[in-house]
């Protein structure tokens, strides 16, 4: 059944060209659409140059959002890769 | 063609450093599961495109999915495009991509790496022609 979910993660570390590399190939395995959002521009997470152009760095607030079959799993998937892949360190 | 198989990304560039480079950082963004091969330089090792090369390269990258080209400038297109009319000296489905060279090539490898197939592997090369970096 079609759903929509999100949720909310505040990043520890700037969004890097590899997480959101990462993130990208991960949301394109769902048949959910999935969005990120900070501030006032969103991005289709999907689409890798688009989650590089968001500029996302520490501290800021990111909202993961899905809409579709599968959009819990999704934004699980997503948030789970933010917190990993923004760390300090990582 | 297989179902699971990935689709392939070839960088044809009039320089091997930087169709080695674009590779690497296409490859490390994507994680590593996509076959980019670079053609850079001609076959003397001097600037300029080789079709010898691209073609080894397709070759290389093909493993059922097709191919998606990105080349850097004017004549690396011409030196792709003769290959494409030329029937029979490419062995896969090969598209060649109206795209930035850098970006084309991440967005490219990232939908190949995600499981997108050659027509949408080819689209998000060209999609990033909207990118905007700022």
């Amino acid at each position: 059944m079609p759903a929509s979910y999100e949720q909310a993660i505040t990043l520890t570390g700037d969004l890097h060209a590899r997480p959101a590399g990462a993130l990208a190939v991960a949301a394109a395995k769902f048949s959910s659409a999935v969005s990120l959002t900070a501030g006032a521009s969103s991005a289709d997470a999907k689409s890798v140059l688009g989650v590089m152009g968001l500029g996302a760095t520490t501290g800021q607030h990111i909202i993961v959002a899905a809409e579709g079959p599968d959009a819990e799993e999704a934004v699980a998937a997503i948030v789970a890769i933010l917190a990993e892949a923004t760390r300090v360190g990582a | 063609m297989s179902p699971d198989a990935t689709v392939g990304i070839v960088l044809v560039s009039h320089s091997a450093a930087l169709a080695e480079g674009a590779a690497e950082l296409a490859a490390q963004i994507s994680g590593g599961t996509v076959d980019i091969i670079p053609a850079g330089g001609t076959d003397d090792g001097r600037l300029g495109t080789s079709a010898a090369k691209v073609q080894r390269a397709v070759k290389l990258a093909d493993s059922g999915a097709g191919v998606v080209i990105l080349p850097d400038l004017g004549s690396a297109v011409l030196t792709v495009r003769a290959l494409l009319g030329e029937a029979g000296d490419l062995p896969t489905r090969v598209e060649l991509a109206d795209a930035p060279f850098v970006e084309g090539v991440v967005a490219a490898t990232v939908a190949a790496a995600g499981g997108g197939d050659i027509k949408a592997v080819l689209a998000a090369a060209e999609e990033a022609r909207h990118a905007r970096k700022l």
